[in-house]
């Protein structure tokens, strides 16, 4: 008997089950995702909040149990200030905010980590401290909501399209991680996080590491900040107690250990846009005074749930060993873009007339009722069923593929589904890009 | 190289032995150096700065010629003396260094190196405290005063004590810190605010302090576990409303306290249970509960109600009485709730000191392996200590209603890291198996002299978190250290 070499990041696949459940739905409940402007106004939204996730991941990976509860409040802080320049005319030039955002965040995990190392309090309590201290600090800079942006990015908070400046800093942002995890100073964060002792005896200089990983915590927070300044056009200092539960939230849902040396932007970009969708399911329905209050439950009750549910994922590993998160991934990001293709071509079915459903539950709760094609049923243009075509047999083939992987034992499927992937996010891409053409002439 | 492990006693006798040999002659008590020339520099620098003391004295007119000529003699006097004592310490230096060998050189050297780095940090300190109130009142007008000069020796001696005599108390360290601290806040706040000591203030301050004290006895016993509890905030802010919302639902208010309470105690179950296999991730877990339980009890007390989220209702008067700032226990004029805290405080120490219940929890938080091989339960002390936890945050939520004389489901939230910072600043470690629940009170009582300091003085909210933040680092870097990772292999 073989024994089988489990995938270093079956961590993953509680975060990828979550957000296939979570798109599908939102994409199904909210069709108006799947267009040019909604999606751009998705990565827009969303985008603070992964930068935010990302640079807690980095420090969470980093161990000894960092959690940077003053990630909101640094957040609102570079918001807060790179407006007051603004306002005053100081802070006009693209470069200029970028090295003012940048330059705080990268100052403030600098004196986090030297505190850390030096003076050796336990992390949380110097986060705490910051927490407090920058909470107070951001609301004498600015004591209330107000001030504008820089000029150069007053039309990046717009969402219109889905290029947007945003987008680019969140592509940068992520493909820089991945660059860095090829990198010896990545594998040495690594086990430092796992264990800081093993590392330290092994010659690895644990306190630069260290530095290293906040230096770039604070990157990750400068340009979060960036994006919320464009999200929001203004300065805000009050959110930074909200920000930091979303992203301490976010982060575990992305399956990142807070005990160190497990954790990477993958995670954290699911964790954080499979919170951002709870808040658009959720938003989708009309719950009336209560809305906010549901909310809040069903935040609460995900988040311990998937939580509970990353304690089954060692059984599942042990009894299904050929499931591995690249091919959850595959298969279910089939079974979600298929939805979404579905979803995005509905315009092209024949409607005679849809029947409003009646029942006075659904009228209390699910007013955006989508339509539904009635009368001849399944009509399928070509694009449609050629993309439906492709999904079945994409994920049969992922399957044997996968099947036939673990029964030879080997743990990677190469470049092959890098390249699948890539060509399939295209697909989706091109199809939201003619869809209103199609709609047209449907 | 010398050993480094030479005990100090040793090094302490070398250094007498090559100062002995450099002994002079002294007449009694008065230091002379042996140089004639030093001596007359002496006498010139001292009768110099004693005839510059005597012109100024005379020129200002402020007092009379004896005085001057009083204070002129004893400057010269005291100066002769002084620079006479520092001559004397650098000539037995040069002296003892002629003479001592290398060994012994090596000896002095590496003492007045471990002095110096054992006292860095305070020196360290000690001067940027100086630079910082030299500053200040170098560049504003309204800071020169004599409260402020007091506040700044005060802070001086705090931070000497801090380094110097907690040194002795190996297990106490922080609560004698926290009550260093204390009892200078209390001092320079008696001196710097009107009315600070007054009954009715100091009423407010044990009132604040008894609902942040009873909200932190859950987050202390989960602490000493090694644990955190974020729920804390939700649990108050949730057991306020439900119990407006039950009374005035018609349940008897002594049955729906008792209600509340139980409700609490479930809460803090599920978060034990939850937790207890994903004890690194304690805080998310309890913060998901605390998610949950706020919006369920949101949307349960808003069926059939017009607004949602408010809650209207009378508060009853024994609840107002218990609470209340105008209060009354037994006719005496202060709120029944400070009574309760102080009872919960004696019992908790009492019971975490003596009781087996309590030693139990301490060996659990220190040492788990231990503690499981001596049969002590662990899931049993962790759910335990949840339970504990959120009965007494519901009480809080309860009591904060009799306070308030309405509901607010926003009422937890300065507590969700306040309770963190009380169990920290008083000195409970975080993880697990140090500190105790008398250290919290410490801490709480901390924070809020503090926090009446700063109103008295005119801060704002936002300038207390502030200074809150800042005070939190350097009061646990005092005793909260963790060894060096060196020392851990």
């Amino acid at each position: 008997m073989v024994t089988q070499a489990q995938s270093p990041n079956i961590y993953l696949l509680v975060p990828i089950a979550l957000m296939a459940a979570l798109l599908g739905t939102a994409v199904i409940r909210g069709p108006s995702l799947v267009s040019p402007a909604g999606t751009g106004a998705a990565i827009i939204v969303a985008a603070p909040l992964i930068l935010a996730t990302y640079s807690l991941m980095v420090l969470a990976v980093a161990g000894r149990g960092t959690i940077d509860l003053a990630v909101g409040p640094l957040l609102a802080f570079i918001n807060v200030v790179v407006v007051k320049l603004s306002t005053s005319g100081i802070l006009v030039s693209p470069i200029a905010t970028f090295i003012v955002a940048l330059g705080l965040g990268m100052l403030y995990q600098l004196a986090f980590a030297l505190v850390v190392i030096y003076v050796r309090v336990q992390p949380i309590i110097v986060s705490l401290s910051g927490f407090l201290a920058l909470t107070g600090i951001n609301l004498v800079i600015l004591p209330r909501p107000g001030g504008i942006a820089p000029p150069f990015m007053q039309d990046w908070g717009l969402g219109t399209t889905i290029f947007s400046p945003v987008l680019l800093i969140l592509v940068l942002a992520t493909a820089g991680w991945y660059l860095f995890t090829a990198t010896t100073f990545y594998s040495n964060l690594k086990m430092t996080g796992y264990d800081e002792r093993a590392a330290w005896t092994s010659g690895v200089k644990t306190d630069i590491v260290r530095i290293g990983a906040h230096l770039i915590a604070g990157i990750y927070v400068g340009l979060g900040a960036i994006c919320y300044t464009a999200l929001i056009s203004s300065g805000d200092p009050t959110q930074g107690q909200n920000m930091t539960l979303t992203a301490v939230t976010a982060l575990v849902l992305g399956g990142v250990a807070l005990s160190g040396g497990r954790g990477g932007v993958t995670g954290a970009l699911l964790g954080a846009v499979s919170l951002w969708l709870i808040g658009y399911v959720l938003a989708t329905f009309n719950f009336g005074a209560i809305q906010a209050f549901i909310t809040q439950m069903i935040y609460g009750l995900i988040l311990v749930a998937s939580l509970l549910l990353t304690l089954l994922v060692p059984l599942v590993g042990r009894y299904i060993s050929f499931v591995s998160p690249w091919s959850a991934f595959l298969v279910l990001g089939f079974v979600v873009i298929g939805i979404m293709l579905q979803v995005s071509t509905i315009g092209n079915y024949n409607e005679t007339g849809s029947v409003l459903v009646q029942q006075p539950l659904a009228d209390r709760y699910f007013l955006l009722e989508p339509a539904r094609a009635v009368g001849e049923g399944f009509v399928m243009t070509r694009v449609q069923l050629l993309a439906l075509l492709t999904g079945v047999a994409a994920v049969c083939f992922t399957v044997a593929a996968r099947l036939m992987d673990s029964e030879a034992g080997r743990r990677r499927m190469g470049l092959f589904q890098y390249l699948f992937v890539v060509s399939l996010l295209l697909a989706l891409f091109i199809v939201i890009a003619i869809r209103p053409e199609s709609a047209i002439q449907g | 190289m010398v050993d480094l492990n030479m005990p100090v006693k040793q090094i302490d006798q070398d250094a007498d032995s090559a100062g002995k040999r450099g002994r002079r002659r002294s007449f009694g008590m008065l230091p002379i150096p042996q140089s004639r020339f030093v001596i007359w520099v002496n006498i010139a620098l001292s009768l110099v700065i004693a005839t510059i003391g005597f012109g100024v004295g005379f020129g200002e007119g402020y007092l009379s010629a004896q005085q001057v000529i009083l204070f002129g003699v004893v400057t010269a006097a005291l100066l002769f003396l002084l620079l006479n004592y520092v001559a004397i310490i650098f000539e037995d230096r040069a002296a003892a260094a002629d003479g001592e060998t290398e060994a012994e050189a090596e000896h002095r050297r590496l003492r007045s190196r471990t002095l110096w780095r054992n006292n860095i940090v305070m020196v360290l300190a000690m001067s940027a405290l100086l630079v910082l109130y030299l500053l200040l009142t170098a560049s504003i007008e309204e800071f020169r005063s004599i409260k402020n000069l007091i506040a700044f020796l005060v802070l001086e001696l705090i931070l000497l004590f801090a380094f110097k005599v907690s040194g002795y108390f190996a297990s106490g360290r922080s609560a004698f810190i926290g009550l260093i601290v204390l009892g200078a806040l209390i001092v320079i706040s008696a001196f710097s605010i009107e009315g600070f000591l007054s009954a009715p203030n100091v009423r407010a301050i044990l009132l604040f302090a008894a609902f942040l004290g009873i909200a932190s006895v859950g987050q202390t016993m989960v602490a000493l576990l090694g644990g955190l509890d974020l729920s804390i905030p939700f649990v108050i802010g949730a057991a306020n409303i439900a119990l407006l919302s039950l009374i005035t639902a018609g349940v008897p208010s002594y049955v729906a306290f008792g209600f509340i309470l139980v409700l609490g105690g479930a809460v803090g179950f599920l978060n034990g249970l939850m937790s207890y296999r994903l004890q690194g991730q304690a805080l998310i877990v309890t913060l998901g509960t605390g998610f949950a339980v706020a919006g369920f009890t949101q949307i349960m007390t808003s069926i059939g109600s017009k607004f949602a989220g408010n809650v209207f209702g009378v508060v009853p008067g024994w609840l107002s009485n218990l609470a209340a700032m105008n209060g009354r226990f037994f006719g005496m004029k202060f709120p029944p709730t400070i009574v309760i805290w102080i009872v919960i405080a004696i019992v908790m120490i009492v019971g975490l000191r003596m009781t087996a219940w309590g030693r139990n929890l301490y060996a659990l938080g220190g040492n788990r392996g231990a503690a499981k091989l001596l049969g002590i339960s662990e899931l049993k002390y962790w759910v335990a200590c949840y339970v504990i936890s959120g009965v007494f945050a519901a009480l809080t939520g309860a009591l904060l209603l009799g306070w308030s004389g309405g509901a607010f489901i926003g009422v937890g939230d300065p507590y969700l890291f306040t309770t963190l910072a009380a169990v920290v600043i008083g000195g409970t470690s975080l993880l697990g198996g140090n500190g105790g629940y008398g250290f919290t009170v410490i801490g709480v009582l901390v924070l809020q002299v503090l926090t009446s300091f700063l109103l008295g003085i005119g801060l704002q909210y936002e300038w207390q978190q502030f200074i809150f933040g800042l005070l939190i680092l350097p009061m646990v870097a005092l005793y909260g250290r963790s060894p060096h990772i060196r020392a851990t292999v």
